[in-house]
């Protein structure tokens, strides 16, 4: 059980609106990912959700009930969020214990619950440490183990890998996306990173200054960015926008291709430009273009073992099927 | 010359510095202990001036151990030093939390509770006890007359009279006599300290984790769960700190005992050595170490207290 449906809700901080009326669905079971630069209002959007911040006007239902006046604690939602923010003078198994405590279960359950959780992830040798004496991502477990003894209609994860490192970070999505496949329970997840949205979302919510600009499944979002907002946040590296003649010869005023969809080579293709600077990644190499008189850079992604050099003339051959088209207001032309 | 000499024979200087500073007050006293040294003796004006000739061996502990206010002294510095701290760190704790919220006036208020602290002692004994806590001049003494006037004045009045012609006449109790001058002491000192406590805890405070806070809010931690299981123990340090430094000051007051009832019926340690060196510095001498003694015995309770939760 978790629906959660945002009918015209809005959140003002004294004369500053950073929330225009808003609506937004989450299906019992999602994993919704709120993707935006900081200061989009997904954190506030968030908050609004758990209760720490008030609703300025508007409803938040949650499971079709009104929970816009409810206090955080009575709305049935856990939540990470970005510093841990666990206890620091208790053990693990204390802090993981706390709402349990807090709801006065009965010791045993709650001796149960807490092995249950540890068993989960992974930290029954952690269980008599203190959070500072854990690492990054133990802390994080510790975190979520928190929240999931709740049994909650929903968690809420407020930026919750910011604070590791690359390597670690990658792992915590993984593992954060089994436990949604194995609770299938609604996950609402706040992040400023689009592939952290990619990887983990069925449905992302792209917000820009409070207004949701596009949302849908990863896929749906890549192939058919709804305006040029979105078509530049989703996808990395960044799609290419060009405009212009070549614009105007697909009838447009703007053209978006990403660097997937231009193929690079030294004789054949309709583009011409010069390589600047080439990043290896191994597996794929992306090429920096200039001098193209369509953008400034072009970014195009080739084969990691293309071997072009700073300075090398080449041609470009966009795929035609999937450039996208905008038209002067920024929106999509289909 | 090894790596680690260097850096010896430059900190030597510092170090024998404050040799010097502590021992030879300590040996002087350690000294004048065990020597009979007065100030003014007609019968034996050779004890005026110290000398080994003198010696009288372990004569003045036995002297001072004997003496009827000792045992009292060490009681009373113990009574007056545990209630300080009681009281600065409650009310510190209850004072700083309820000024953490944000409220209009609140530079204000913190600047005004802070104050009591930059009262010199004596003037802030000087005022209570001559001000305040007066039992016919002080506030005291005029509430408790007030008090007593409208019940005498109610007691003729129709129909209710009879129930306050029941109540007794409020007597003011005088905070300089025997058994109340220590109490004088506490509630003064207590007033100039808690700013203390409030202005540590207070910052201590202010570095309080407000994400923990919204976990426990959404964990259904109430406003009293929230104060005892986070801010409770995130005070500790700060609490510590408190405790350690106070007890290491209240061990020495003087002033406020002085001023209040010139040692009648409340004495410390240092108001005792105060009293023996008016003539007997071999006693007053011997009270020292004593009272170096019970410094170390409360600075090691504290330590074994305290200690672990200033090292974690």
């Amino acid at each position: 059980m978790g629906r959660i449906v945002l009918e015209n809700v809005t959140k003002s901080f004294g004369d500053a609106q950073v929330i225009p009326p808003l609506d937004l669905t989450i299906e019992d079971g999602e994993f919704a990912v709120f993707v935006g630069p900081s200061g989009c209002g997904k954190s506030t959007l968030l908050r609004l959700i758990a209760g720490l911040e008030e609703t300025t006007s508007g409803k938040i239902m949650i499971d079709g009930e009104d929970a816009t006046q409810v206090p955080p604690s009575k709305r049935g939602l856990a939540m990470v969020f970005q510093s841990y923010a666990l206890y620091p003078h208790m053990t693990v198994r204390k802090n993981i214990a706390f709402p349990l405590r807090m709801a006065k279960m009965d010791q045993a359950e709650i001796d149960k619950k807490v092995e249950g959780a540890a068993k989960i992830l992974n930290l029954d040798d952690y269980l008599e440490q203190k959070p500072g004496q854990l690492s990054g991502g133990q802390r994080q477990r510790v975190a979520i183990g928190r929240a999931i003894v709740r049994e909650p209609a929903a968690f809420l994860f407020d930026e919750p890998l910011s604070n590791l490192d690359a390597a670690l970070r990658v792992g915590m999505r993984l593992e954060i996306s089994e436990l949604h496949n194995r609770l299938a329970t609604t996950m609402i997840y706040v992040t400023h990173d689009q592939v952290e949205a990619m990887t983990m979302a069925n449905k992302i919510v792209v917000l820009r200054a409070g207004h949701i600009e596009q949302v849908g499944s990863p896929l749906d979002l890549y192939r058919t960015p709804r305006n040029l907002f979105v078509a530049g946040f989703i996808g990395s590296p960044k799609m290419n926008f060009i405009e212009g003649a070549e614009a105007e010869k697909h009838g447009a005023k703007t053209i978006g291709i990403r660097p997937e969809h231009i193929a690079v080579s030294s004789d054949t293709g309709p583009w011409e430009g010069t390589v600047g600077v080439s990043e290896h990644l191994g597996s794929d190499t992306f090429f920096h273009i200039h001098n193209s008189g369509l953008a400034e850079t072009i970014t195009v992604r080739a084969d990691g073992e293309v071997g072009f050099k700073h300075g090398d003339r080449v041609r470009l051959a966009p795929r035609e099927d999937v450039i996208h088209r905008f038209g002067a207001d920024g929106l999509r032309i289909e | 010359m090894s790596d680690r000499k260097l850096p010896r024979l430059l900190q030597t200087p510092a170090v024998i510095l404050l040799l010097i500073w502590m021992l030879v007050p300590l040996s002087l006293t350690l000294y004048f202990s065990f020597i009979r040294y007065v100030l003014n003796n007609l019968r034996r004006p050779e004890w005026t001036t110290p000398s080994f000739s003198n010696w009288r061996g372990l004569g003045n502990y036995e002297f001072v151990l004997n003496s009827k206010d000792f045992l009292f002294a060490i009681q009373n510095s113990l009574l007056i030093v545990g209630s300080i701290l009681f009281l600065t760190v409650i009310l510190g704790v209850a004072i700083a939390v309820m000024i953490n919220k944000a409220f209009p006036g609140r530079g204000i208020v913190r600047v005004l509770l802070i104050s009591p602290f930059f009262v010199m002692p004596a003037v802030n004994a000087v005022l209570w006890i001559n001000m305040i806590l007066d039992p016919v001049l002080g506030l005291q003494g005029l509430a408790v007359g007030g008090i007593n006037s409208v019940i005498a004045s109610l007691q003729n009045a129709p129909l209710v009279g009879w129930f306050f012609s029941l109540w007794p006449q409020l007597e003011p109790i005088s905070f300089r006599a025997t058994q109340t001058s220590a109490y004088a002491v506490i509630i003064m000192v207590t007033w100039q300290w808690t700013p203390f406590a409030v202005l540590i805890f207070m910052t201590s405070l202010q570095s309080e984790d407000q994400q923990q806070k919204e976990a426990a809010v959404l964990d259904g931690a109430g406003t009293w769960s929230q104060f005892r299981f986070l801010t409770l123990p995130h005070l500790s340090r700060p609490i510590a700190i408190v405790v350690m430094i106070q007890a290491i000051f209240h061990l020495s007051l003087y002033a406020e005992i002085e001023i209040v009832s010139r040692g009648n019926g409340n004495k410390n340690l240092p108001y005792l050595i105060g009293e023996f060196a008016n003539n007997n510095i071999g006693a007053a001498s011997a009270t020292g170490i004593f009272a170096v003694i019970l410094a170390n015995i409360v600075a090691i309770f504290l330590l074994r207290m305290i200690g672990k939760t200033l090292m974690e």
